[in-house]
């Protein structure tokens, strides 16, 4: 090739070197340092969610939870601006590593949130392992984020997997007497560890078995087969289908062309039932129960308030991932109120937030672990039902009260069993190790509303 | 037959008829132009959203449908005539080209439409379910297979009942000598790839009326095209309906029975032929 | 002659001063970037040699790449191998991977060629993102870290900044001198006039296998970056809209310069950073560039400048950028 080609392209690289060096104008230090830029009275929250794809209806309403937490303290706390920057992993990991290493080593952010899938979770968490900046997952719910891959950075205020679900299984296996189960689930961790959950729950209170049948999540919106395969004669108490988003709408519409409503009761994830997703489910999916933190019919003060802002703003009533970020972005801003705007100590500001008042949480009052960082709060059990104008909700019938992330296991006995997976726990009751299905019973089962 | 087999069927005709419509339009490309319309998934996902849109503002599922596939026709009619052309003899820019449209159509989506999955709604009058040999089915997935015979009966009409048919026929055999008898080849051209662009539309009108429609599946719907038309042979239409009948029973049942292998098990059949008969199983020697 | 020369070193020593004391006056994002550029740059490499010198247009590089990744992610995350031995079985198996695909695509014509190492990027894809209990589907093999070497920890941005910068030079002098060796310049032949060539009784298959195989080689060093790198490995990588992203690159630089890709990389990973900032649009604009760049100048940026250089387009220019090839004419 020409010398003068080669010419122009090392003009190339030299015009690349000097971009870099514009583009970092202020002066650093080593490499692996970032140092924030609340010297000019502005702390920066960096928030990475899933704007585009299969979850993006939860990425938007969690942007949405965490602006109404914002704007009511007029985007200011402890006397400083806050500035909040969005980044669109579209619910890929690798890109949610990007962003996340954009966000902390370009944008020099003090605290990093969002995050819905669990997976993004994991992976972010894996990078900010030795950061040093506060992570506070939102909407993503694997469990190890606060249990075997935790570190003393994080803080989740919302929910795990398995929590809603240990009490949903073991609830259908004690008080509705079911004994076997049909799982459908979406092969990647958060379904396992939903499954996980619901399995622990189910076999300590006396079930038998949980069948479970995985497909990859996002290339299959066809799941006629699948039902159709469901073996209606083997004594299967209900069918529980394990998965949210665009394909719960496809299976959930397809099981009722396929004509199954009534053969056989549906259970769902927390996630299956929830809106705006259940207002393009079929209307004759009345009475199918799942669980959750939320329902759509409290009405509590706390929850009322919330409600009535978010309805103002956005016109629609919120459900669980907008709740879960706007009291994690109040927390946030708690805390920085709680060190006066000074949060060049993130351990001190880690501290406050763990001290943060929860009890005035919408969705019911949360207290936080201080050794795992997670969430102790209310399990609802919600029956979907159709108001007087015939839009479906989800109604609450059962509370179940300070249940945490471990349920009634003990932390360590809890964590030394494996990663919730594909294969365990184990589908059958029986293989499971007898000291998971001894632990006593804490559950208590308030009907829905006091 | 056990009830749930004659599901696995009708489910794998079902989806036979989406494929076929997806690969009919594809391998005449083909097979006439060596060009592969790497836009093609793009066109379905644009034309199940434009379709889509029109069912939300008239609740006109057929209109939906037609407006679709007409909206893609004129789009692939002006990217031919004004773009395609000028690149015309290598095959390489041709194809970097429709790969290039496909990414903007993709992006552009984002912008107009929801950016999560989103499915036409089928009114309930097209709807219903249908009790046959003692299952319950319904029937808007016999219209589909319906409308796909239908389509696969006007394209056999056209193909080898009239002189355009007979003019893209022979192309299809031997591109110099068609133009050497006189015959406007560039008029052809543009005829089939307008032709192949109104079936994405119409395929993604349909397809997203029982499956989904996101930001992700026009990659998805490509592979699905490229193994259909690898599979039945380049420029054959026959080849598209065995091998769509073939690939459809496949993802049925691969569902049913191996869900977790479900798209990875149609390019065995795709695989096999590329390793004993590279051009398809009724195609002709490239 | 001293005197035509001497900028011209200057300028390459220059660059090369810059580039080895990147770390030390750029932050730490634009290290990251510049990391990004080379394992790109290999991939983009990977698939402009076999376009620019072998004529053929491949799908399957990206999978090549993820390729390693993943055996990094299986034998040397979770199974402890330690380094090098999952680089190795990693290349090893690209490179038999690469064989196997390359003796059954290779024969065919150049359009079915593309659609065929494109339906088995698709089948690498579909099988990592459905296969849980080995390759862990759509959420990947997270976790991986990068060795520690003769005492340097690679985990440190500089560090691996210098180590893959190291390597990329290498790579890039290695394969200049296969382009330019005997080898090279009878891929060229086939490229031109495959008939001819095998009437001259070269094995014209089996010279398109050997390519097939170097890009791929090239496409798992990348990946091997990249993964450490990344610190995860998930069947996005590997999607098809990655591979339409680094075909992009080598045409954007010119597939028939050599130094075509690694320039369309640059620009390209560049733009992505700068237009990330302002809006998610980054693929319209991207597609938008590429449209411009095949209607207009085929031959990319690299094309372009060459054509102003030898006077074929906008004279004025000319004048400006090449005084002395206007004023020789």
């Amino acid at each position: 090739m020409s010398r003068k080609l080669f010419s122009i392209f090392s003009t190339l690289i030299v015009v690349s070197m000097l971009l870099a060096a514009c583009a970092t104008a202020t002066p650093t230090t080593a490499p692996a340092e970032s140092k924030p830029a609340e010297s000019t009275g502005e702390i920066k929250i960096g928030f990475i969610s899933a704007f585009t794809g299969v979850f993006s209806s939860f990425g938007k309403m969690q942007k949405e939870g965490a602006e109404l937490a914002l704007e009511e303290v007029g985007y200011t706390a402890g006397g400083k601006k806050i500035t909040v920057i969005y980044e669109d992993d579209q619910l890929d990991n690798e890109q949610a590593v990007t962003k996340a290493k954009k966000l902390v080593e370009q944008d020099k952010v003090d605290i990093l949130t969002g995050l819905v899938s669990g997976d993004e979770g994991l992976t972010v968490g894996d990078y900010m392992k030795d950061k040093g900046i506060p992570l506070i997952p939102m909407y993503s719910a694997s469990e190890d984020m606060t249990m075997r891959s935790f570190f003393p950075m994080t803080v989740r205020a919302t929910w795990t997997g398995a929590q809603s679900m240990d009490v949903f299984g073991y609830w259908l296996a004690t008080e509705k007497g079911y004994k076997k189960i049909y799982m459908i689930g979406e092969d990647y961790s958060y379904p396992w560890n939903q499954a996980g959950g619901f399995k622990r729950g189910f076999c300590r209170g006396g079930g038998v078995e949980v069948k479970s049948v995985w497909f990859p999540p996002g290339t299959t919106s066809d799941f006629s087969s699948m039902i159709a395969a469901i073996p209606l004669d083997q004594g299967y108490d209900a069918v529980l289908y394990n998965g949210a988003g665009g394909d719960a709408v496809n299976f959930i519409k397809q099981w009722s062309e396929l004509g199954m409503v009534g053969k056989i009761p549906l259970l769902g994830q927390s996630n299956t039932f929830e809106k705006p997703d259940l207002d393009s489910m079929p209307k004759d999916i009345v009475g199918s129960l799942s669980p959750h933190h939320t329902a759509d019919d409290l009405n509590t003060p706390n929850w009322n308030a919330f409600k009535d802002a978010f309805v103002k703003k956005y016109g629609y009533s919120p459900s669980a991932a907008s709740e879960f970020a706007y009291m994690s972005m109040r927390m946030i801003l708690r805390a920085i109120e709680a060190v006066k705007g000074d949060v060049s100590d993130k351990a001190k500001l880690v501290d406050a937030m763990l001290k943060v008042d929860l009890s005035d949480t919408p969705r019911g009052p949360v207290a936080l672990d201080p050794t795992y960082h997670s969430a102790i709060e209310n399990v609802y059990i919600r029956e979907v039902t159709a108001d007087d104008k015939g839009a479906l909700y989800n109604k609450g019938i059962l509370t179940v009260k300070n249940v945490s992330q471990f349920g009634p296991y003990d932390p360590a006995l809890y964590m030394s069993q494996p990663i919730d997976g594909n294969t365990y726990p184990p589908d059958l009751c029986a293989d499971f190790p007898a000291e998971m299905l001894q632990a006593a019973n804490i559950y208590e089962y308030l009907p829905f509303g006091k | 037959m056990d009830a749930k087999i004659l599901i696995f069927i009708l489910n794998g005709l079902t989806q036979a008829a989406i494929l076929f419509v997806l690969g009919s339009g594809l391998t005449l490309a083909f097979g006439l132009m060596r060009v592969v319309n790497m836009a093609h998934g793009a066109f379905y996902l644009l034309g199940g959203y434009i379709g889509y849109s029109v069912v939300k503002a008239t609740g006109n599922w057929p209109l939906a449908v037609i407006a679709g596939g007409l909206s893609i026709a004129l789009l692939g009619f002006i990217f031919e005539r004004f773009m395609l052309v000028r690149v015309r003899g290598g095959d390489l820019p041709e194809t970097l080209l429709t790969v290039a449209i496909s990414m903007i159509i993709a992006d552009l989506a984002v912008v107009f439409w929801p950016p999560q999955p989103i499915t036409l709604n089928v009114p309930a009058s097209l709807n219903f379910p249908v009790q046959v040999l003692g299952i319950t089915y319904p029937s808007f997935r016999f219209i589909l297979m319906g409308i796909s015979v239908l389509i696969a009966v006007s394209l056999y009409l056209i193909l080898y009942k009239t002189k355009l048919g007979a003019a893209v026929r022979a192309g299809v055999d031997d591109r110099e000598t068609v133009s050497a008898l006189g015959v406007n080849i560039q008029v052809i051209y543009t005829v089939v790839f307008v032709l192949a662009a109104l079936l994405a539309g119409f395929a993604g009108v349909l397809g997203g009326s029982y499956l989904q429609l996101s930001p992700g599946s026009d990659t998805t719907i490509l592979t699905y095209s490229l193994v259909v038309i690898i599979l039945g042979g380049m420029g054959s239409l026959l080849g598209t309906v065995v091998s769509s009948l073939i690939l459809g029973q496949i993802l049925s049942f691969g569902l049913a029975y191996a869900p977790q292998y479900s798209y990875f098990l149609i390019f065995i059949p795709m695989a096999i032929v590329l390793a004993l008969r590279p051009q398809g199983l009724f195609g002709k020697q490239i | 002659m001293q005197n035509k020369n001497l900028p011209r070193i200057l300028l390459l020593v220059a660059i090369a001063v810059l580039l080895v004391l990147l770390p030390l006056y750029a932050g730490q994002y634009t290290i990251t970037t510049f990391i990004r550029i080379l394992y790109f740059g290999f991939l983009a490499l990977s698939i402009g040699f076999l376009i620019g010198q072998g004529g053929m247009v491949s799908f399957t590089q990206t999978a090549f790449f993820g390729f390693t990744g993943y055996v990094i992610g299986l034998l040397g995350l979770e199974r402890g191998l330690a380094f090098p031995l999952p680089e190795l079985l990693g290349l090893a198996g690209v490179l038999l991977t690469a064989l196997l695909l390359g003796m059954v695509a290779v024969r065919a014509y150049k359009i079915v060629f593309l659609m065929i190492t494109l339906a088995f990027g698709q089948i690498f894809w579909a099988f990592a993102q459905q296969n849980t209990s080995l390759l862990h589907g759509w959420a990947g093999i997270r976790g991986i870290r990068p060795p520690v070497l003769l005492g340097i920890d690679f985990y440190n941005t500089a560090n691996f900044y210098w180590g893959a910068l190291v390597l990329f030079v290498l790579g890039l002098y290695l394969l200049w001198r296969i382009t330019k060796s005997p080898f090279g310049l009878v891929l060229n032949g086939t490229r031109e006039s495959p008939r001819r060539m095998a009437a001259l009784g070269y094995p014209v298959y089996w010279i398109r296998v050997v390519a097939f195989l170097i890009s791929a080689f090239y496409a798992g060093l990348g990946g091997i970056l990249a993964a450490y790198n990344t610190g995860i490995i998930t069947p996005t990588t590997i999607q098809l809209s990655r591979t339409i992203w680094v075909l992009l690159m080598v045409i954007l630089g010119g597939a028939s310069y050599f130094w075509g890709p690694v320039v369309g990389t640059i620009v390209v990973v560049w733009l992505d950073v700068l237009v990330s900032g302002i809006t998610g649009r980054f693929n319209t604009i991207i597609g938008i560039i590429f449209v411009i760049t095949v209607l207009f100048s085929p031959n990319g940026l690299l094309g372009l400048l060459d054509d102003i250089r030898r006077g074929e387009k906008f004279p004025k220019i000319r004048k400006f950028l090449f005084p002395k090839a206007a004023s020789g004419e």
